[in-house]
């Protein structure tokens, strides 16, 4: 499994994980999933992670910086916006073709969903 | 341990992005792509994937390869991404040494910048007002406090960090170790010997 250490160093600067002093910012138990879940993912279908990092780079440049929206949730949303992307640019489960999403991180962008309240 | 569902008790509805993080998983399940056991493990090694083991292998290398000492003295950033460290945040890492004539303390006199790629999260003291002032007033006195007795000859340099440049003290190599691999003597090396506030002891 991918440690830590190398999942920083993938992501690299532009795309790195929202830290508070070196821990990891879970605002919400998803946000972990949604790491882990990408973690998983990527080794299960060998999907290199400077593909994946391109995505979330792409995914993060698309959202912005939402107002009224926490940096761990606007990174976490577009980890989902980049996954989905990576799905969808190897036509994996369903995306790409016949998916629940379009195709890349912009498309999924404009058309995410925002948080209530 | 975390259990192996993810299923939560939840006092208020879930977000919509909350939603769509769940519907993906789900889906991503039932392509036997992922598992939530997997995730779980994933997410409860990164939690806990946080502690002084990188520096330690870094110093146990040191002791080790006189090179890559000279490496890690000149070079912080480098030397430690020759073992696979660093990456977001660990950007000019500076490594100092301790001597028979220097000894290295390091604090934050602002707030709690640390090495945190090579050391894991700063303890409490360190994030303190009490340590971040006394160890640049009293510095001998502060580490008399956490049982480290230096000889009058011994100069203690206090390195101040901050976001831009941290610093991790490599302690001196104990007497006694030179049968030790570098596994052995990493695992001497201890959280509090890199901040300079303990000497590594057999």
């Amino acid at each position: 499994m991918t440690g830590l250490a190398g999942v920083d160093r993938a992501l690299g600067d532009e795309a790195a994980l929202p830290r508070d002093n070196g821990e990891l910012v879970f605002e919400e138990p998803w946000q972990g999933r949604a790491l882990g879940m990408g973690v998983v993912l990527l080794e299960r279908i060998g999907a290199p992670w400077p593909e994946f990092r391109r995505h979330l780079a792409a995914a993060i440049a698309a959202r912005g910086e939402p107002a009224g929206e926490s940096p761990a949730t606007t990174y976490y949303t577009a980890w989902l916006d980049a996954l989905e992307a990576l799905l969808a640019g190897r036509d994996v489960a369903g995306y790409g073709t016949a998916g629940t999403t379009t195709s890349g991180p912009s498309a999924s962008g404009s058309s995410a969903v925002s948080k209530s309240g | 341990m975390s259990a192996g569902h993810g299923h939560h008790h939840h006092e208020r509805p879930a977000s919509a992005v909350e939603l769509r993080a769940r519907a993906l998983e789900a889906l991503l399940a039932e392509r036997g792509l992922v598992s939530t056991d997997a995730i779980d493990a994933v997410v409860e090694l990164y939690e806990n994937d946080i502690g002084p083991q990188n520096g330690a292998a870094v110093v146990g290398r040191a002791w080790v390869d006189d090179a890559y000492r000279e490496r890690l003295l000149a070079d912080g950033n480098s030397a430690i991404a020759e073992l696979g460290f660093g990456g977001a945040e660990a950007d000019n890492l500076v490594a100092v040494a301790n001597t028979p004539t220097v000894h290295n303390l390091i604090v934050c006199t602002l707030c709690s910048c640390y090495p945190w790629p090579l050391l894991g999260l700063p303890p409490t003291w360190y994030k303190s007002p009490p340590y971040r002032a006394r160890a640049v007033s009293e510095p001998r006195a502060v580490l008399r406090e956490f049982g480290v007795e230096l000889g009058a000859e011994v100069e203690i340099r206090v390195w101040d960090s901050s976001a831009e440049v941290r610093y991790l003290v490599v302690p001196m190599r104990p007497e006694g170790t030179e049968g030790m691999s570098e596994t052995e003597l990493a695992a001497l090396v201890t959280r509090d010997c890199m901040v300079g506030t303990a000497l590594p002891r057999l």
